[in-house]
């Protein structure tokens, strides 16, 4: 810990900058299968995220930020590559305003804006299927998470809150187990919506108790089998609504167990 | 002995380190008392403008507490006596004069009650040497602590090394630490380096050791393992140079303003430890070229300043010369508000059993109710200084805290 405190970005912007060298090999990945295709969604995606940083920058007067851009590559990970270009831009401009511009920019709201922009895509075009997650951008996506957690980025509690709530959950519902499956299905979501350092919980209990809450809504949210990629999304977004209560409840907790110190 | 160690905060850096030796006295031409050591304070001038003064003189007295004096640490003339806003304190500025060279007698002060050990503390300038948990202000001369934390904790090699400066001073700083005994009725706590004890444990003094991060060498990281405290339940801490200072006093009937201060960081030349005096003039103590460059007190912690103030015992000189021109890209970035993100250096950042993201973002928003809860009546503004430095958002969290304290500080009065 020594190490990761010293290299931990010191800014919004360097932990911007993180996250999408993170976000860089699951994206060329996925677009390797129609890289045509993807490089207009990226394209679209990306000017749909900044436009809107841009704009609130001038009405706020502010310096101009680009934290869109991991929004814009988590979404173009997510979304179907047959996807209309104006619902693709439509819903990342949801996303980014109502999930963070809104609350003032990245950091001070309590959802992650791709969570927001992609379970905003489920319920207002309810025909598009997303793509279900491969073996490849499972692979993909472990050096960026091995990145993020040795900067300290993410946090490995959730990681296996998650996963280990997800198995117990599935095992309690009757489904069969395939770990394989399983955790090609969550690798994705759970690095990079689940355990955002901005949408989970802040305290270490509380980042167990949030994991544990993440993988029992996947199950939930998934109709049997391994969990589906709505189910990750939608399972990101529930669990980022309750993180503020859990880290309320674990500092009650931690100032009852303070009070007793000493005594 | 019990021993704690501390693996959370900023770890030590050997680079910039002091050898561990005393390179001689040095005479400083001014030295001087500042508000800033005292947020608050209104002083009662017993003195003018330009007047001779001796050491251990009054110099002023707090006109809230008339009983708590601040005695010159130097002999020599009074040069500036500066008001800030309100009447507080800014500045008392004394220039040495060497040629007044006053040799007053060795009178042992006889320790003959409590009432009078405190008597002597406040009317002599060593009632300043304490401040309190919570709060981190001067103690009212009436409080009755229920613990004193004496600081003799060596955790960063940029500060000298305590058993180096009590090497010929041990029996003075016993004296002193049996004395404090005198004014709690709870335990003195001596928190040092693992090794030989300082003092043996007794009846009401235990020595505690502290290893690891530079945080063991925080007195909030001592107070919160050792002990509870609450806006009623108060605790004293001290540095054991100060310690030294009051069994000085009681043993000669003197003012010891005389204090080890190293001079190190990457930028010092030579890295050393000096003599010298309380509030001492930097300026005086650095060689050419490290003035600039020079800051009162840690790394972590330390300001450009012109004088020492009164709890520093250090000077930290940076590498750079001079700050970057700001460009304007810079300034426009700043113009907005940074957040702060959650990272893992935050959570191994804070020494005490607080939790720290929770702490901040209480600090950031004022909310004085869930900070106290969480524990910040524990904290002054060097324990949370790892914070700002390892926050995204760039806050001063000290002066945040200040704040947070002033307002539960009026909620207990």
């Amino acid at each position: 810990m020594m190490f990761a405190s010293q290299i931990t970005p010191r800014s919004v912007g360097g932990v911007t900058l993180a996250q999408s060298a993170a976000l860089v090999p699951p994206l060329i990945v996925v677009a390797l299968a129609e890289p045509d295709r993807y490089a207009i969604l990226l394209a679209v995606s990306l000017g749909a995220a900044l436009i809107w940083e841009a704009i609130f920058a001038v009405l706020r007067r502010q310096g101009h930020g680009i934290h869109g851009v991991t929004t814009a590559l988590i979404v173009t990970v997510l979304v179907p590559p047959d996807i209309a270009v104006w619902q693709l831009a439509f819903v990342v401009s949801l996303g980014v305003v109502l999930g963070e511009l809104v609350f003032g920019g990245r950091g001070f709201g309590f959802v992650h804006p791709a969570t927001v922009a992609v379970a905003l895509l489920m319920v207002s075009f309810p025909q598009i299927q997303l793509p279900a997650s491969t073996q490849a951008l499972a692979v993909a996506t472990l050096p960026g998470a091995l990145l993020l957690l040795a900067l300290g980025l993410i946090s490995w509690r959730i990681i296996v809150a998650t996963a280990v709530m997800t198995v117990l959950a599935l095992f309690v519902k009757g489904s069969g187990v395939d770990l394989t499956a399983l955790s090609i299905a969550l690798v994705f979501g759970l690095i990079f919506l689940i355990c955002d350092p901005l949408s989970a919980t802040a305290t270490n209990p509380g980042r167990l108790a949030y994991g544990a809450l993440a993988g029992v809504f996947i199950v939930v949210f998934s109709s049997g089998g391994p969990p589906t990629a709505e189910a990750i999304v939608l399972a990101a977004l529930m669990a980022s609504v309750f993180a503020p209560l859990i880290d309320h409840l674990v500092t009650l907790a931690h100032a009852r167990r303070r009070e007793k110190r000493h005594a | 002995m019990r021993h704690f160690e501390i693996k959370r905060g900023e770890w030590p850096s050997n680079a910039g380190a002091p050898a561990q030796r005393i390179n001689g006295q040095i005479a400083v031409g001014s030295a001087a008392f500042l508000g800033r050591d005292m947020p608050g304070l209104r002083p009662v001038f017993e003195v003018k403008q330009g007047e001779q003064v001796e050491i251990g003189q009054t110099l002023f007295t707090d006109r809230k507490h008339p009983e708590i004096a601040f005695v010159s640490p130097v002999t020599g003339r009074v040069s500036t006596l500066a008001y800030g806003a309100r009447k507080t304190l800014s500045a008392c500025i004394l220039e040495v004069d060497d040629t007044v060279q006053a040799d007053p007698a060795s009178v042992p002060i006889e320790a003959a009650s409590a009432a009078s050990i405190r008597e002597t503390l406040l009317a002599r300038g060593m009632w300043i040497a304490f401040r309190t948990r919570p709060f981190g202000k001067t103690p009212t001369p009436d409080a009755k602590p229920t613990a004193i934390f004496v600081n003799a904790c060596h955790a960063s090699p940029l500060a000298a090394d305590p058993r180096l400066v009590l090497e010929d001073r041990m029996a003075t700083f016993r004296h002193g630490v049996s004395l404090l005994t005198r004014l709690t009725e709870g335990k003195v706590y001596v928190c040092q380096s693992p090794g030989d004890a300082f003092c043996a444990e007794e009846e009401q003094i235990e020595p505690v050791s502290f290893s690891g991060t530079i945080a063991a060498g925080l007195a909030g990281t001592h107070v919160d393992r050792l002990c509870r405290i609450s806006a009623t339940e108060k605790v004293w801490t001290i540095s054991y140079q100060d310690v030294i200072a009051i069994g000085h006093l009681f043993e000669t009937g003197q003012y010891l303003a005389e204090r080890v201060v190293s001079v190190a960081g990457v930028g010092a030349a030579r890295p050393r430890l000096v003599r010298t005096c309380l509030g001492a003039n930097i300026a005086d103590i650095c060689d050419a070229g490290e003035g600039s460059r020079a800051l009162a007190g840690d790394p972590y912690t330390g300001h450009a300043a012109t004088y020492l103030g009164r709890f520093h015992a250090q000077i930290s000189v940076n590498a750079k010369t001079t700050p970057k021109p700001i460009r304007t890209w810079t300034l426009r970035k700043h113009t907005g508000l940074s957040a702060l993100v959650p990272t893992g250096a935050l959570d191994h950042a804070l020494a005490p059993d607080i939790l720290a993201v929770p702490l901040l973002r209480a600090l950031s928003i004022g909310d004085s109710e869930t900070a106290a809860r969480l524990g910040c009546l524990g904290l002054i503004e060097e324990d949370v200084a790892t914070l700002s430095r390892r926050c995204t958002s760039g806050t001063n969290y000290g002066a945040l805290l200040r704040l947070v304290l002033d307002d539960l500080m009026e909620a207990a009065a």
